[in-house]
């Protein structure tokens, strides 16, 4: 374990990428342009890119020399062999399919063991996932803990499972109707809040007793992992790559979406234990991914994802990792501005209900704070609130998240404290002017994840 | 001058493992008589698929580099959608992992169950994505198709009346759309004429039915017409292939074929309210609208991909290239698919191993010995392939009985292609000696991938 306060990178920079620098005026023009949502807009008007930690990490020069020795045969690549053993060295899991991306294995995974009726529960949903679920027949059911919707709690793991939600849902549906559980490590949509291992281990218990499948959604398991040496007895003298085995060893399938710990652009696979799930997974991978030696990976990705996955388990990496993370957060907070607490893996989550108490939450607060930050600054964040969390496929009426955050995303490797910094100064400059944040309506709403393409306009 | 010299020299190399003959039975066997399951590095020379295999180029390596991996609205993505842009000439532009993921998308949008899809002849992820979608995928190659020894130049062509006669019976409400592919895959690699394309568009504009472009091979086609067909022989092929793409509503492109990329692919059309509904299943399954699945990397790569394509000296390279084999093979008195098409060689089974029936995978049989003879990796299409019906589940002999030998672009010499014929020249001399197939598990949708077989 890494004793030392200071969060100084085990790296040094290698390449550079040039920042162009925008004026107040080309931005306001730009957010216009892109009807107030930040995914609309274009990469080079943006000067910090917290939009997402997914796909945009810094890969070292040992991925870059594996992307050189991608082996980009159609069948049996050995770039495969390789990522497949890394996989089950690293995480356990006998078997591997690669998909494209996480949601290429989502897909997967919902299509094979959903029957329509079924109840997933789940750590608090997320976008995507959800989604797969919802199209496969299947209804989502949130079984974290009530902290984990509290942003003021300071529970050190949030993203726990509550087994009076998970008991009440199976004396309702019984267990023929959960195909499967979904945890996730470090809950995104909790604001990056780690499960414990004494929970997944009851959680291992329950399925176990109840035969019902475990279903790992891994895409930050080392982040977790830090959090679990950092706050969990019994786990200070182990290494992250040991709690990481851990933690996967207790569950029977894994979704990976590879872009975010494992420091690829690209990339993701489904992974499990099981031999038959692995057959019926090949014959499905073919269909929407590609061979299942390859799913839809170049060569050279599977190997920059190998190289990644044990990069991503070393104690100094996750340490400095999170220490950024803990940097902004904490100098946000010391400016007395409400973020979600305790500060999460991945990202600080700005609190908009509380920031701007003046928007009601139909006149999306976080989606206005989130346009009226990249004004100030030119940084780049995502809205992770009502536009997130779109409409109830039943009733078709909003879902109302009791989390209304901007969230401020930090890509692995890529920032400077410098540019923490400038970040935790623009947000304290928004701040300032906050009664001059107007609320948003809709000019236009997709009908299925609705944050990534709609539109706004500002109500006056 | 007669000798055929790559417009490009080698900038990096990637070395061959070699294996004994013994090896390779051992090896084969182990991978069930199916080659897509052997791994690369036991595979001397790999002609099983020019997807995804071709070697970049310096400036394409150049362009990874410059890579813009933001989530949302990248650099790359604009470089990418404005060279598709001015090449194909649609309005929308989708992204996607690779060409596949651009059918599925396609077809989940527009094909119902009981819809008909009519093509030239559908390749195996197209055809198994219109089933997958519970439509039916209607071949009508034309009669020149069927004559492996046919000089005919476009025996890639669609069988107009043949079309008119399908159009006439079931109209617009159960064919969403008309599909040419270019150059047609699975009848050999043969172009389709720019005669042909014209009256397809003909056809489906006079019906109100939509006529997309499987695109995957468009650039080896276009210079198929320049070369052969009337009228064209000082058109520009770029040309040829933007008036190509002016008489479709869209197409699905393959990006591992002629855009020389190792992952990527396209779905366009100009319809803007399609576009909107294709973009909503690309963000479920694929990414978001300006990377779909894709690393910024690759759409710079196909990008500059893209244009190099294009490049004639390199079509005259990449048509006489393969046209060298071929005629090495007629020479040999081995049955082969004439005239050579563009990205593959195709040996004729059923004339090869006429002793082994179709439904005992002649084809199958000898991708397994040209294995075990050269270590060469090649792939059937034939029964295996387009044999089983997934909605009935009846078996039945597929129209032709062949085996694939495609080339990767700018990836082996001609000795690599001289050991080749050497290796196929063996094989045909203890050609009476080689049995059947039987196929011991096998997937319901695109078995050849996975099918497990043994020796009869």
């Amino acid at each position: 374990m890494v004793t030392t306060l200071s969060w100084a990178e085990p790296y040094k920079i290698k390449m550079v990428e040039l920042i162009k620098m925008t004026s107040r005026e080309d931005r306001l023009r730009a957010i216009r342009e892109a009807g107030y949502n930040t995914f609309l807009l274009r990469s080079e008007d943006v000067y910090i890119d917290l939009l997402t930690d997914s796909g945009v990490g810094a890969m070292s020069d040992r991925q870059w020399a594996g992307i050189m020795m991608g082996d980009e045969a159609y069948a049996g690549s050995r770039n495969f062999y390789h990522l497949r053993d890394t996989v089950e060295e690293y995480y356990s899991y006998k078997y591997t399919v690669p998909c494209h991306q996480g949601r290429g294995a989502e897909n997967i995974l919902s299509q094979l063991l959903i029957s329509p009726g079924d109840y997933v529960p789940g750590n608090m949903y997320f976008t995507t996932t959800r989604l797969h679920q919802e199209l496969a027949g299947a209804t989502f059911v949130d079984v974290i803990i009530d902290e984990a919707h509290d942003a003021e709690s300071e529970h050190p793991f949030k993203g726990n499972v509550d087994f009076d939600k998970l008991d009440a849902l199976l004396d309702e549906v019984g267990a023929e109707k959960i195909p499967y559980i979904c945890i996730a490590t470090c809950v995104n949509m909790a604001g990056g809040q780690p499960i414990s291992l004494e929970n997944l281990k009851r959680l291992r218990r329950w399925c176990d007793e109840h035969g019902i499948m475990f279903v790992h959604d891994m895409t930050r398991v080392a982040e977790n992992a830090y959090f679990i040496q950092r706050r969990e007895n019994g786990y200070q003298n182990k290494t992250i790559r040991e709690i990481v085995y851990e933690i996967c060893a207790l569950s029977d399938a894994a979704t990976m979406s590879s872009k975010k710990d494992a420091m690829v652009n690209i990339g993701g696979f489904l992974a499990m234990n099981d031999a038959r799930f692995y057959e019926r997974a090949c014959a499905l991978v073919v269909v929407y991914e590609g061979l299942h030696t390859y799913g839809g990976m170049a060569g050279r990705d599977m190997e920059a994802l190998a190289i990644g996955i044990t990069e991503s388990v070393q104690d100094d990496h996750i340490h400095a990792r999170v220490g950024q993370v803990l940097y902004l957060g904490r100098k946000i907070r010391a400016a007395d501005i409400p973020i979600v607490n305790p500060i999460g893996g991945h990202a600080v989550f700005l609190n908009a209900t509380k920031m701007l108490p003046h928007i009601p939450q139909e006149h999306f607060p976080a989606q206005a704070l989130s346009a009226a930050l990249y004004v100030e600054s030119g940084v780049r964040s995502m809205e992770r609130g009502i536009v997130s969390a779109g409409r109830d496929k039943a009733t078709g009426k909003n879902h109302r998240p009791k989390l209304e955050l901007v969230r401020l995303t930090i890509p692995r490797r890529v920032y400077t404290q410098a540019h923490m910094d400038v970040t935790a100064n623009a947000v304290e400059e928004v701040v300032k002017r906050r009664d001059e944040i107007k609320g948003l309506r809709f000019t236009y709403e997709p009908e299925m994840l609705r944050f990534f393409q709609a539109r706004f306009e500002q109500i006056d | 001058m007669k000798t055929i010299i790559e417009p490009f020299k080698i900038k990096m190399v990637e070395p061959i493992k070699l294996t004994s003959r013994e090896e390779r039975e051992q090896l084969i066997e182990t991978a069930k008589y199916n080659p897509f399951l052997l791994r690369a590095e036991d595979v001397i020379i790999d002609l099983l698929t020019d997807s995804g295999t071709s070697a970049m180029s310096s400036e394409a390596w150049a362009a990874m580099m410059r890579g813009d991996e933001s989530y949302a609205g990248a650099r790359s993505w604009y470089r990418f959608r404005d060279t598709v842009r001015d090449i194909f000439g649609f309005e929308q532009i989708i992204p996607t992992h690779q060409g596949r993921a651009a059918e599925h998308i396609l077809f989940g949008v527009m094909v119902q169950p009981g819809s008909i899809v009519p093509n030239n002849t559908h390749f195996d992820t197209t055809r198994a994505n219109v089933e997958f979608n519970g439509g039916e995928a209607l071949d009508l190659p034309c009669r020149e198709a069927d004559d492996l020894d046919s000089d005919y130049p476009f025996k890639g062509n669609m069988d107009i009346a043949a079309l008119e006669k399908v159009v006439a019976k079931n109209g617009p409400e159960k064919i969403p759309l008309i599909m040419v592919t270019v150059t047609n895959n699975s009848s050999g690699g043969q172009p389709v004429s720019m005669a042909n394309i014209r009256e397809i568009s003909r056809v489906a504009r006079s019906a109100g039915i939509p006529f997309y472009i499987d695109a995957c091979r468009f650039a080896e086609n276009a210079h198929f017409i320049k070369r052969r067909e009337p009228g064209f022989e000082t058109t520009a092929t770029i040309d040829i292939a933007r008036e190509i793409f002016a008489y479709a509503d869209g197409c699905t492109m393959s990006a591992k074929k002629d855009a020389f990329a190792n992952i990527g692919g396209f779905l366009c059309t100009n319809d803007a309210e399609l576009a909107h509904r294709e973009r909503n299943i690309l963000i479920l399954t694929e990414g978001f609208p300006t990377y779909g699945g894709l690393a910024g990397r690759d759409l710079d790569a196909i990008a500059v991909g893209l244009c190099e394509i294009l490049d004639e000296h390199y079509l005259d390279y990449r048509l006489q290239s393969t046209r060298y084999v071929v005629q090495h093979l007629i020479d040999a008195g081995i049955p082969v698919l004439a005239p050579a098409g563009g990205h593959a060689v195709y040996l004729d089974a059923r004339r090869f191993l006429p002793h082994i029936e179709s439904l005992q995978y002649p084809g199958q049989s000898l991708a397994v010995e040209l294995y075990i003879e050269g270590g060469i990796r090649s792939v059937e299409i034939g029964s295996v392939m387009f044999g089983l019906d997934p909605h009935t589940g009846n078996e039945h002999p597929a129209r032709l009985e062949l085996l694939r030998l495609a080339i990767p672009r700018r990836v082996y010499t001609q000795s690599h292609m001289d050991y080749v014929l050497e290796a196929i020249g063996l094989v045909w001399e203890r050609r009476n000696a080689i049995r059947g197939m039987r196929i011991v598990t096998a997937p319901k949708f695109l078995r050849h991938f996975t099918a497990e077989f043994e020796r009869i």
